[in-house]
């Protein structure tokens, strides 16, 4: 059987390296946290950047190219036949890989700011450091099982960090949920891989694709769609998209590095590296396609009806995500990964300014509770401004780029629906966003009005500080009274606005820009390489299209929340707008309601069945039955059990007699 | 034929004395002369090698370990003259059983005619001692280490367990015998080093 | 001169009797584990007996490996006692009922 090694095979010290410093960090920081304080921050974010610096010596290794096979493979160990694990990093990994270690640096670096003064401080940088490594295990691995494993480790370190504050019942119960939910992508990723393993008899990426069209189509098309259930359960993609919203309960930097820049494009990831499947496979590319459209929507639509800072974000982040995923869907997946890169950038920003302006206001979520705050937070203000501007593909900001590849690409691949549904969803996005930042910054600071009279109506879930917190908040806020963030989460922001703003142009220039030459080995024929004569619009075209219905997007937001009367009027205007916010939007679409509904209830249903009538009496009346026999039949042979030793030999001695009769009689004559 | 039936009535008669009688020590006592008939017996059969073990290492290990034992046991108290003889009483069933159960070998051997020509047999089978002659030690050697290795190593095991054994049993160290009440002292002083642990 | 075989069987169950007597009858385990040896012994006996008969030397191996294990069995057995007379401070069997279901 000949092995599809998908890298140039070899020994790479840097990228063992790269990949086990994170795992060291964690270790070290949970075992010795008491010992470290504060040092554990440091520690953790060194062993980050420490990996991004050998990510980036490890380029070369990367981007080099011999005989077909491009990029590094590490070795690791064999097994049985046809089960060799092992790393590899080529572009696509390479890149993740980089957002991963690079973008995870600035977060645990701010994260020493955020996190200062938290009892489980160093508890925090071991859970960091070892997600770290759990997703460099993921997008480094050469096989589906080390994927798996990866896929299940990230859950895993998610579970462990959405569920940091565990004195909070809502950050437990948001934690279980999001486990169980991806558990469920887990196990229809395991099926898929059940499959190729039982088609290819490896495990290997490189047979697996190789492989790619031997399928068969009822197998191919049951494969796509276990992972696709993987991917998105991780990625947040209508219908289990629900725990991510909820997952904002994890301290702010878990939402920015996991829950916005890395862990959930584990799907997007995941397509993009099995793109022979997809492309072998035009049915369940068109499904990915529509699934990541309708999660764009859906993302977009709830993320306007929203009041909690964090929750917007998380609905802006699935919706973002549902562009990528439409992209690598519909087959462009360099798109659909351009968006990934340039989205780890601008959402991790937007979440780090946001946790700038929750630590000040001592945990406030609330955007009702906040307003006028530009003055007091420029440098938040401006933090957000860019992100903000980055999201809504404002021309020549990084997301402009690679949200138009996006949309372009469904219509270069003739979807013209899924193309329709980017457009919109883009206009959508704007309005939320804008109107996030309208009512953060702009106004008058509501931190000190009654909660009722902004109309909200559950003061004492999560993001809304108590009553009786309230109080000393806006004592201890008044106006130049906000903590001043330290450099160390200023830092890692403003580093981030650069990228934010300036990424983009390695996307610019079609065929011959840098990410075009850079992906065009790992994806060759992608929507920049081909030309597509039937499509009516040329990307220009597209791109005025996207940025006319993004500015009447902003001038709704403008209109009712910035001018000067909405701003004079902005606690009675709040508070109209969340008493009279529609219920099928308050209520997320029904889907709790649905899984509580179908899933819960009916647990429940069975649980009572079988804890009411089938264990009391069937299961424990055999047991209890059987303890019965049992102990008669004990009471019966203890007698013979007299102590005596001799009376043990006399048995032995009637016994030995017996064969003595049997041998000298019966048995013995032949 | 006459050496034969000597050797058994002495067999048997220090069999007897060994088994009835009153102090260990002569039952002792009345184990190695049977011991010692035993190995004259062996050597009438060409098992020389084997009569010499019995002398070596019935008669001068296993024997000495019991009358150490009962020197170590009889120091200060008297335990074994306690209890009634009980033999006397049990003699007329023991010599019903053993009538029977000669019956039964007679009835199996009845038709048997091997008989072993024990003042002749070295004219049969050479010179006793004389390699290549059977029951000779050479011969005795050659088998143990070549066919029979497996078992003789593993009689090598079976000795190692029995000085674990010994050495457990009745080594310095009372054996841990884990009671309730000391399970559950045991169980409180783990959480409540635990619990200490936390306060930390 | 010569001696059946069956006068070598009856004296070593002679033996092996007189043995199974004193292991049932007596209650000093020292005496019991003497009577135990007794009955290795006429095990012996009959391996050589036949051995002899057949010639064949596969008896005498037998029976080096019945006194291996004799003095395992001797060693242990005494070991028993002794530990028993330490803790029960007597040595009648029927006492040490320590085996009681």
């Amino acid at each position: 059987m000949i092995h599809h090694v998908m890298g140039v095979d070899g020994s790479y010290p840097l990228l063992l390296a790269l990949w086990l410093l994170p795992l060291a960090g964690a270790v070290v920081c949970w075992a010795f946290g008491p010992q470290l304080r504060n040092a554990a921050g440091w520690l953790g974010s060194a062993t980050i950047g420490a990996s991004f610096i050998l990510t980036l010596l490890s380029w070369g290794a990367g981007t080099q190219s011999q005989g077909g096979a491009l990029g590094a493979h590490q070795s690791l160990l064999s097994w049985m036949p046809g089960f060799d694990f092992g790393l590899l990093l080529d572009p696509l990994s390479l890149l993740w890989t980089l957002i991963i270690t690079g973008v995870g640096f600035l977060i645990h670096f701010y994260s020493i700011g955020y996190m200062d003064g938290d009892r489980a401080f160093a508890r925090f940088f071991a859970y960091m450091n070892f997600f770290v490594f759990a997703m460099l295990t993921l997008v480094l691995s050469d096989n589906f099982i080390g994927l798996l494993v990866g896929w299940g480790l990230v859950g895993l370190a998610s579970y462990f960090l959405i569920g940091f504050w565990f004195e909070r019942p809502s950050a437990v119960a948001a934690a279980r949920k999001a486990f169980v939910m991806n558990v469920v992508g887990d196990v229809g990723m395991m099926f898929a891989i059940f499959l190729i393993v039982a088609h290819v008899h490896s495990i290997s990426f490189g047979d697996g694709f190789a492989a790619a069209g031997t399928f068969g189509p009822q197998a191919l098309i049951a494969i796509c769609i276990g992972l696709f259930i993987g991917a998105a359960a991780k990625s947040a993609q209508v219908p289990l998209h629900t725990w991510l919203p909820d997952a904002m309960e994890g301290p702010t930097p878990v939402s920015a590095l996991i829950h916005a820049a890395t862990m959930v494009t584990a799907g997007v990831y995941l397509i993009a590296r099995c793109a022979p499947f997809w492309n072998a496979d035009p049915d369940a590319q068109l499904m990915v396609g529509i699934i990541g459209g309708l999660t764009a929507l859906m993302g977009a639509v709830l993320g306007c009806a929203q009041w909690d800072i964090k929750r917007i974000l998380a609905y802006s982040t699935m919706s973002q995500i549902g562009y990528m995923i439409m992209g690598v869907g519909v087959g462009a997946y360099e798109g659909g990964v351009a968006h990934f890169f340039t989205h780890a950038f601008f959402k991790a920003q937007l979440f780090l300014g946001s946790g700038l302006i929750i630590h000040a206001l001592s945990n406030e979520q609330d955007v009702r509770r906040m307003g006028g705050l530009w003055k007091k937070m420029p440098f938040a203000f401006i933090a957000m401004l860019t992100g903000v501007l980055s999201i809504c593909g404002f021309p020549f900001t990084s997301g402009y780029f690679s949200k138009d590849m996006d949309i372009y690409g469904a219509l270069a691949e003739h979807h013209v629906g899924l193309f329709v549904v980017g457009i919109v969803t883009a206009g959508i996005t704007a309005y939320y966003m804008f109107r996030l930042l309208f009512v953060t910054f702009f106004g008058k600071y509501r931190g000190h009005v009654d909660p009722s009279d902004l109309g909200i109506r559950h003061p004492e879930l999560a993001g809304t500080a108590l009553p009786s917190q309230a109080e000393e908040v806006h004592v201890a806020h008044e106006p130049a009274h906000h903590h001043a963030p330290s450099w160390i989460m200023n830092v890692p922001v403003a580093i981030l606005i650069l990228p934010s703003l300036l990424i983009g142009w390695l996307m610019f220039g079609g065929d011959s820009s840098p990410w075009a030459r850079f992906f065009a080995p790992e994806f060759p024929g992608g929507p920049e390489g081909v030309v597509h004569p039937s499509t009516f619009l040329n990307e220009g075209m597209t791109s005025v299209i996207v940025l006319l219905v993004v500015v009447v997007g902003f001038a709704i937001a403008y209109w009712r929340y910035a001018t000067k009367e909405a701003q004079a009027d902005a606690v009675a205007r709040l508070r109209t707008e969340s008493v009279h916010m529609p219920p099928v939007l308050t209520n997320l679409f029904y889907f709790d309601a649905f899984y509580d509904l179908i899933v819960v209830r009916t647990s429940q249903l069975f649980g009572t069945i079988f804890g009411r009538a089938l264990d009391p009496h069937v299961v424990d009346g055999a047991v209890r039955e059987g303890v019965f026999i049992t102990r008669w039949a004990g009471v019966f042979v203890q007698s013979l059990q007299t102590g005596l030793v001799r009376a043990y030999a006399l048995v032995l001695v009637f016994g030995a007699a017996c064969f003595i009769i049997y041998y000298a009689t019966i048995g013995g004559a032949h | 034929m006459i050496g034969f039936w000597i050797l058994s009535v002495f067999l048997i008669a220090s069999a007897i004395w060994c088994v009835s009688a009153r102090k260990p020590v002569y039952s002792v006592v009345a184990l190695l002369l049977n011991f010692a008939a035993l190995a004259i017996t062996y050597v009438g059969l060409n098992a020389e090698f084997l009569a010499v073990m019995q002398i070596i290492v019935y008669s001068g290990a296993i024997l000495v370990l019991f009358v150490f034992v009962i020197a170590l046991l009889s120091s200060g108290v008297a335990p074994f003259a306690a209890g009634p003889n009980r033999l006397p009483k049990a003699i007329a069933p023991a010599i019903f059983i053993v009538l029977i159960a000669f019956g039964f070998l007679y009835y199996a051997l009845r038709d048997s005619s091997v008989t072993l020509n024990v003042l002749k047999g070295q004219s049969q089978l050479g010179p006793v001692g004389t390699a290549g002659v059977f029951g000779s030690v050479a011969d005795f050697g050659k088998a143990l280490f070549t066919v029979y290795l497996l078992p003789f190593e593993v009689t090598a095991l079976i000795l190692m367990v029995a000085v674990i054994g010994v050495v457990l049993l009745a080594g310095d160290q009372t054996p841990y015998v884990p009671t309730q009440k000391h399970a559950r002292q045991v169980e409180r002083e783990m959480r409540e080093a635990i619990l200490k642990g936390g306060e930390r | 001169m010569t001696v059946p075989v069956v006068d070598y069987v009856a004296l070593s169950s002679v033996i092996f009797f007189i043995g199974v007597a004193g292991v049932l009858l007596r209650r000093n385990p020292l005496v019991m584990l003497m009577s135990i040896e007794l009955m290795f012994n006429a095990a012996n006996l009959l391996f050589l007996t036949f051995a002899r008969a057949w010639v064949n030397n596969a008896g005498h191996i037998f029976a080096f490996l019945v006194i291996t294990v004799a003095a395992a069995e001797a060693a242990i057995g005494l070991a028993i006692v002794v530990t028993v007379f330490r803790t029960e401070k007597n040595v009648d069997v029927d006492e040490v009922r320590a085996l009681r279901g």
